[in-house]
C-alpha cells in the first residue's frame, strides 16, 4: 500500500513550486540588466573591446580620464573575447553595445549591411575627419555606402600598425653581410637569404640551424607576397579577384624558391621548434630566424623577452626597413607596406549616438592616440606625429614605420565582405605552395576561381536586397 | 475533492515539475531547430533579414568543393576511428576484466583522459606531437634513429594530420572501456563454463558467446561514436589554429566549415542547411545501424 504523503511534504512541494514560479517571474521582471543611466543622471555607454592585459589597461586609463573629464557620460569598458562574432550576434539580435572595437576588415560587412552608423554626419565638429589620419590609414575608415554609392566614413582607428622587415644585425655580421645596408630589393633579399641559412650538414634535407627569411613565419599574412611585385588581390571597381595576376604569381614563385632554398621538410621540422610569438622562444629573438615581417608591436616582445645587457636593458641588435620590393618597383621615398589596424565603430540602433561620438572624439585626440600607440607599441595612425612620440617610442624602427604609414603606396586587406573566405584560401594555399605540392601559378588559379565564387555569392546577396554593384544609387 | 479534481491537481503539479525541462526543450532545442530549418531555405547574412531562396542552399552544396572535401574528410575520420576505437576499447576492457593486480588503478588511468577538457587535451597533444621537441618524436628518433627512421611532422605534414587526429581521439575512449567492462562483468560465468565444457577455446568463446551477449552495448557505443565522429570539432579546431606551418585544410572537418559559414563568413542560411544535412546523415546512418543490428545484435530475454 502506498504511503500517504504527509501534510508537511505536500506543503513543501507547493511552497517550492510557488517559490520557483515567483523566482522566475521576478527574475524576468526585475533581474539584472544593463543600466543605461547612472544614479547621478549620467548617460552610460557600453564599450566592447578585444584587449586584455597591458593593452586593456592603457585603454582603461583613457576611459577613466574621459569619465573624470565631464559629468554627462560614463563609459563602461568590457573586454570581450571573440569580439567580432559576439558583435555580429548582438547587432543581429538588436541589442548591440554602444561602441565596439573591431578589425579593419570588418568594415565592408558592417557598412554594407547598415549595421554601423556612418560617422560623417555625426562628426559635426570635424574631430575625426579622414584628413586627420596618415595617408595610408585613410582608406581604412572609408567604404562606399552600397545604397547611395557614396564613399563615407564608418570608423576611426583605435590603434594601428604597418608591416616592415625586421633584421638581426648581429646575424648579418656573422654571415658576412653589412647590417648598415640591408636588402631593399627582393633580389638582394634572396641573395642575403642564401648566406644566412645555416645547416647541420650539406644538402637541403639536412637539419636547419638558422633560417634567413621564411614566408610562413609567423604566417599571419599569407597573401601579401605579390604586393612586393606591384600586385594586388582585388579590383573593387569590377569586383574581380586578381589572385592569379602575373605579379602575384611572381610573388608566390618567390615563396617557392625560398622553400626550395631552405628545404621543405627541413623547414617544417625547424619551424615546429619555434616558440610562441609572445615568448622568449620567438624565433627572431632566439636567432633561429634572421629576418621577419612584423608590425611595430614586435618591439614589445623584444623588450620583454629578448636578450638583455648587464644593466637589464634590451640588447637585441635589430634594424627595420620597409618590405623589400622587386627592383623595378622600388621607390625608397614611397615605401610599400600593409596597414593593419583596430577600428572603433558605433552600431546602428544605439540610443545616444552623439554621446558615442563625443567619446570617440576624445579617444582620437592626438595625446590619447599617441598614448595608446605607445602602450601598444604601434605607430600613430594620425597624419602628424609629435616629436615626443617619435623620440620616446620603444621601437627603434619607429621612423621607418611612421614613413610607411604616411606613404601613398600602402595597402590594406581587400575591401570585400568575402575577405574571411578568401583569406582562408590563401592560408591553406600558402602552405601547399610552400610544400611545393604544385606550381604557384596553378594554385593561384584555383584560389582565384574560388575567390571569385565567394565574391559572386556576396554580390548575389547584395542584388537580392536591391543594392548590387550595378544598382542605381538611392 | 472529487477524483477528477484530484487527477487534475496531480496533472498540473506534474506539468509544473517538468516545466523547467519543457521550457528548456522548447526554447533552447526545438525552437532553434525549427528556426534553423527556416533559415536553411533563406539567404541570411545575420546582419540583414533573411530572404527566402528555396532550395538554393541545398543545391549549393552539390557544387561546393570545400563542402565535398570536409564531408569526405569527416567520413574518412569516422571510417578509421570507429572500428579502431571499438577494437581498442574492447581489448582494454577485456584486459581489465581479468584478474589484474591494481585493476582499479588501471580503470581510473584509462578513464581519466575523458575528464580532461578538450582544449587541455589538444594543447597536451600539440606538444606531444611537436615535430622537433615532441616527446613522441624524440622517443622515435632516439630509439630508431640508428636505423634511419625519423618521426614525421605529425601536425604540420598534411599526410599525417588525419592519423594524428585519430590517435588523439583514441586517447579518450575511457568511457567506452568502462561501459564495455560493465557489460563483460554481466556475462554469466555458467555460460562461459558450459561453452568450455563443449570444447570451445578462449577465442571461440569470446567470438561466439561473449560478443553476442554484449552486442547491445557494442551497438550503443558504435552509435554514440558515430554521432561524435560526425560532429568532431574542438580538437582539430584548436590544433589547426595552433599548428605552425601546417596546412589548415588538412584538419578541416564538417562542423568547422559549418561554424565558419555561420559566424565568420556571414552565411547563416547556408550553415543552417549544412546542419540539417548533417542531422539527416546522422539519422540515416543510425537507422542503417539499427536495421543491420536486427541480425547482429542479440538481446537476452
Amino acid at each position: 500500500m502506498d504511503e500517504e504523503p504527509s501534510k508537511f511534504s505536500v506543503m513543501s512541494r507547493r511552497a517550492a513550486l510557488t517559490a520557483m514560479i515567483a523566482g522566475g517571474v521576478g527574475f524576468a521582471a526585475f533581474g539584472p540588466r544593463g543600466a543605461k543611466q547612472t544614479s547621478d543622471g549620467r548617460i552610460v555607454l557600453d564599450y566592447w573591446e578585444k584587449w586584455t592585459g597591458h593593452e586593456a589597461r592603457a585603454m582603461l586609463k583613457i576611459v577613466d580620464a574621459f569619465n573624470d573629464s565631464q559629468k554627462r557620460i560614463r563609459v563602461r569598458y568590457l573586454t570581450t573575447a571573440g569580439i567580432d562574432q559576439k558583435a555580429l550576434i548582438s547587432v543581429a539580435a538588436g541589442d548591440p553595445p554602444d561602441l565596439v572595437g573591431l578589425w579593419n576588415y570588418n568594415v565592408p560587412q558592417y557598412a554594407e549591411t547598415g549595421a554601423i552608423l556612418p560617422l560623417d554626419e555625426l562628426d559635426v565638429k570635424g574631430e575625426v575627419r579622414p584628413e586627420r589620419y596618415a595617408q595610408g590609414f585613410r582608406p581604412v575608415l572609408m567604404h562606399p555606402d552600397p545604397r547611395t554609392k557614396k564613399n563615407r566614413q564608418w570608423a576611426v582607428v583605435n590603434t594601428g600598425g604597418v608591416l616592415a622587415l625586421y633584421f638581426n644585425k648581429q646575424i648579418f655580421r656573422e654571415a658576412g653581410l653589412d647590417p648598415e645596408h640591408p636588402p631593399l630589393t627582393i633580389e638582394a633579399l634572396e641573395e642575403a637569404n642564401r648566406k644566412l641559412i645555416l645547416r647541420a650538414g650539406p644538402g637541403t634535407r639536412s637539419a636547419l640551424e638558422r633560417a634567413g627569411f621564411l614566408h610562413i613565419e609567423p604566417g599571419w599574412w599569407s597573401w601579401i607576397w605579390g604586393y612586393s611585385f606591384g600586385g594586388s588581390l582585388y579590383d573593387a571597381a569590377s569586383d574581380r579577384s586578381l589572385a592569379a595576376s602575373p605579379e602575384n604569381v611572381a610573388g608566390f614563385d618567390w615563396v617557392q624558391r625560398t622553400s626550395e632554398e631552405h628545404g621543405v621538410d627541413a623547414t617544417k621540422t625547424f619551424k615546429a621548434g619555434f616558440g610562441n610569438y609572445d615568448s622568449p622562444l620567438n624565433a627572431f629573438l632566439t636567432g633561429k630566424l634572421a629576418m621577419v615581417v612584423q608590425g611595430p608591436w614586435l618591439a614589445n616582445v623584444i623588450n620583454a623577452h629578448g636578450p638583455k645587457d648587464a644593466n637589464g636593458r634590451p640588447s637585441l641588435d635589430y634594424g627595420v626597413i620597409p618590405m623589400p620590393m622587386v627592383a623595378s618597383q622600388l621607390d625608397e621615398k614611397h615605401p610599400v607596406g600593409l596597414i593593419d589596424c583596430d577600428i572603433l565603430v558605433i552600431p546602428t540602433g544605439v540610443k545616444r549616438p552623439e554621446a558615442c561620438m563625443e567619446f570617440m572624439a576624445y579617444l582620437q585626440r592626438q595625446d590619447n592616440v599617441e598614448a595608446m600607440a605607445l602602450a601598444h607599441y604601434k605607430n600613430s595612425p594620425l597624419a602628424v606625429s609629435s616629436k615626443a612620440f617619435l623620440e620616446n617610442h620603444p621601437n627603434r624602427g619607429i621612423l621607418t614605420f611612421d614613413a610607411i604609414a604616411k606613404s601613398d603606396r600602402t595597402y590594406m586587406v581587400p575591401r570585400t565582405r568575402a575577405w574571411p573566405q578568401i583569406k582562408d584560401e590563401f592560408d591553406a594555399g600558402l602552405q601547399r605552395m610552400w610544400s611545393l605540392e604544385r606550381p604557384a601559378k596553378d594554385e593561384l588559379a584555383m584560389i582565384e576561381r574560388r575567390a571569385q565564387g565567394y565574391l559572386d555569392t556576396v554580390e548575389a546577396q547584395r542584388r537580392q536586397r536591391g543594392y548590387g554593384r550595378t544598382a542605381k544609387p538611392v | 475533492m472529487s477524483a477528477r479534481d484530484a487527477q487534475l491537481k496531480r496533472d498540473v503539479a506534474g506539468w509544473l515539475w517538468v516545466s523547467p525541462w519543457v521550457f528548456g526543450f522548447l526554447a533552447f532545442l526545438l525552437g532553434p531547430m525549427l528556426v534553423s530549418l527556416y533559415y536553411s531555405f533563406t539567404d541570411y547574412p545575420l546582419l540583414e533579414p533573411p530572404i527566402w531562396t528555396g532550395l538554393d542552399n541545398y543545391r549549393r552544396m552539390l557544387s561546393d568543393e570545400t563542402f565535398r572535401a570536409v564531408l569526405w574528410r569527416t567520413a574518412k575520420f569516422a571510417i578509421i576511428f570507429i572500428p579502431l576505437a571499438t577494437v581498442f576499447s574492447l581489448a582494454i576492457a577485456g584486459l581489465l576484466n581479468g584478474k589484474v593486480k591494481a585493476g582499479g588503478f588501471f580503470q581510473a588511468a584509462v578513464f581519466i583522459p575523458t575528464l580532461v577538457p578538450m582544449a587541455g587535451s589538444a594543447m597536451i597533444w600539440l606538444w606531444m606531437l611537436n615535430g622537433e621537441y615532441g616527446l613522441i618524436n624524440l622517443s622515435i628518433n632516439r630509439t630508431l634513429g640508428w636505423a634511419g627512421v625519423s618521426a614525421p611532422n605529425w601536425l604540420s605534414d598534411s599526410k599525417w594530420a588525419m592519423p594524428s587526429i585519430v590517435m588523439i581521439s583514441l586517447w579518450s575512449i575511457g568511457q567506452m572501456v568502462i561501459v564495455y567492462l560493465a557489460a563483460l562483468k554481466e556475462v554469466p560465468d555458467e555460460m562461459l563454463e558450459a561453452a568450455a565444457i563443449d570444447g570451445m577455446g578462449p577465442i571461440r568463446r569470446y567470438l561466439s558467446v561473449v560478443l553476442p551477449l554484449i552486442s547491445p552495448v557494442i551497438l550503443f557505443n558504435v552509435v554514440t561514436l558515430m554521432i561524435g565522429a560526425l560532429q568532431i570539432f574542438a580538437i582539430p579546431y584548436i590544433l589547426s589554429a595552433a599548428t605552425p606551418g601546417g596546412d589548415p585544410r588538412a584538419m578541416y572537418f564538417y562542423t568547422m566549415y559549418m561554424y565558419d559559414n555561420g559566424f565568420r563568413y556571414g552565411q547563416m542560411g547556408y550553415a543552417s542547411a549544412q546542419a540539417w544535412v548533417q542531422l539527416l546523415i546522422t539519422l540515416g546512418l543510425t537507422a542503417m545501424l539499427f536495421i543491420a543490428s536486427k541480425r547482429l545484435v542479440h538481446y537476452r530475454a
